[in-house]
């Protein structure tokens, strides 16, 4: 099984969005994407700290999260890897995109842009970036 | 939780008519790591040597290990190291006479220590024979670093302890910081205005102002739960609303930042033409200190 490090993960900091919720949310990402598979290793607690210079307890809450909502487990010996479980639905995986997709409404708003306006925008978007 | 390392009650201090402290009321857990927040002014500074009893306070009382500030123990200060924001002290001994000097005043100094961030941190055999005062800035806050550091402190106290490193030398310290120091349950209380570093290391915040703490609490918690509601004036309830820190006029809008919004807050953003937007850290600063 793969061994994945602490290369994983980029964090932005000066976001409204608090750096445990990053790291879960790009977990949940990279394993309903495939990149991260049942039974991959994940990187410790400890390595991701020391990497990206983070407070590990900010990590422990992340993977707390995972292993709560059944993303991650911990193996003993072994440190976390990523659960064996079925693959994410297609349905699940849009729900990622979600909260992405409630910040780019809320800049919509602001702009005063209308909803036809904003949809073609990402449909050209999505065609741009295949 | 156990019982505060921290103990900081009704504490004031005064200059001259200016009140710095205004009934400072501040307790840290074992084990926190909190950074203090507030504007240029606002006391970090003096709430910092109140804490270690460097500055006699006006009233009020600190402890630190259940101990007195004022008569603290030989063994409770050797559990304590600091940073201060500026040290000129012993400035004129090269580091190698410098850390002489303290090791012989720490019973648990370690020097496998001292040697590995000297290492670590670029200090060669010819920087470590040259006067400290005639160091760059941002080398006297390594070695005021590394001074504070190897006593293996259980209380660090930092006071903008980076703000002569560049962005490279932050990273390096933050690095140790979180192997070396929060990794081993070392309580720490780090005061800086770069904000990015406390989002990476500081667990928790507290916030200074007006000679008091205003807002603490978990750093994730702080930014999950702020919120900036704007509102056309004429559909605000001139009461607070639950949670309510400020509102400020804007034109024909208010903006209210409200911290955990209640049902109140909830409703209102449902009214027609209401904005409900997250805040960064950035932008709750600005508004908790201003």
């Amino acid at each position: 099984m793969p061994t994945h490090t602490a290369n994983l993960f980029s964090i932005a900091t000066g976001s409204s969005q608090p750096i445990y919720r990053q790291l879960v949310e790009q977990v949940r990402r990279l394993s309903a994407s495939g990149q991260l598979r049942p039974g991959d290793e994940m990187p410790s607690v400890r390595e991701i700290a020391q990497a990206l210079a983070l407070n590990p307890m900010t990590v422990s809450k992340a993977y707390s999260l995972l292993e709560m909502d059944g993303v991650l487990a911990r193996r003993r010996g072994l440190g976390m890897v990523v659960a064996e479980s079925a693959p994410a639905q297609p349905a699940d995986r849009a729900g990622l995109l979600r909260p992405t997709l409630e910040r780019a409404a809320v800049e919509a708003r602001q702009l005063e842009l209308d909803p036809e306006t904003v949809l073609s925008l990402f449909a050209t978007i999505l065609k741009e970036t295949k | 939780m156990s019982a505060a390392i921290v103990r900081m009650s009704s504490v004031s201090k005064q200059f001259g008519s200016q009140r710095v402290l205004a009934g400072l009321d501040w307790q840290i857990a074992p084990g926190q790591v909190v950074g203090l927040l507030g504007r240029n002014g606002a006391g970090k500074s003096t709430l910092l040597e109140c804490m270690l009893g460097l500055r006699e306070a006006d009233g009020g009382s600190v402890s630190l290990f259940g101990e007195d500030v004022a008569a603290l123990s030989d063994a409770a200060r050797g559990r304590i190291g600091y940073v201060p924001q500026r040290t000129d002290l012993f400035d004129w001994l090269t580091p190698v006479q410098m850390f002489d000097y303290f090791r012989a005043l720490y019973p648990r100094w370690n020097q496998a220590k001292v040697d590995g961030l000297l290492a670590r941190w670029g200090f060669g055999p010819t920087l470590l024979g040259k006067p400290i005062k005639r160091m760059s800035g941002g080398e006297q806050q390594r070695l005021a670093i590394i001074r504070a550091l190897a006593h293996e402190p259980e209380l660090l106290i930092l006071d903008e302890p980076v703000s002569a490193l560049d962005p490279v030398g932050r990273r390096e310290f933050l690095r140790e910081l979180v192997d070396q120091v929060i990794e081993r349950g070392t309580t720490v209380v780090f005061s800086t205005h770069i904000l990015s570093d406390l989002e990476r290391v500081a667990f928790d915040l507290a916030f200074l102002k007006d000679g008091r703490i205003a807002l603490q609490g978990q750093t994730d918690a702080l930014l999950e739960g702020a919120r900036r509601i704007v509102v056309p004036a004429t559909t605000l309830p001139g009461t607070p609303l639950a949670g309510e820190l400020r509102r400020r006029q804007e034109g024909a809008m208010t903006s209210v930042i409200v911290q955990l919004p209640g049902d109140d807050a909830m409703r209102l953003a449902r009214e027609p033409g209401v904005r409900v937007e997250p805040l960064t850290l950035e932008d709750l600063f600005i508004e908790v200190t201003q």
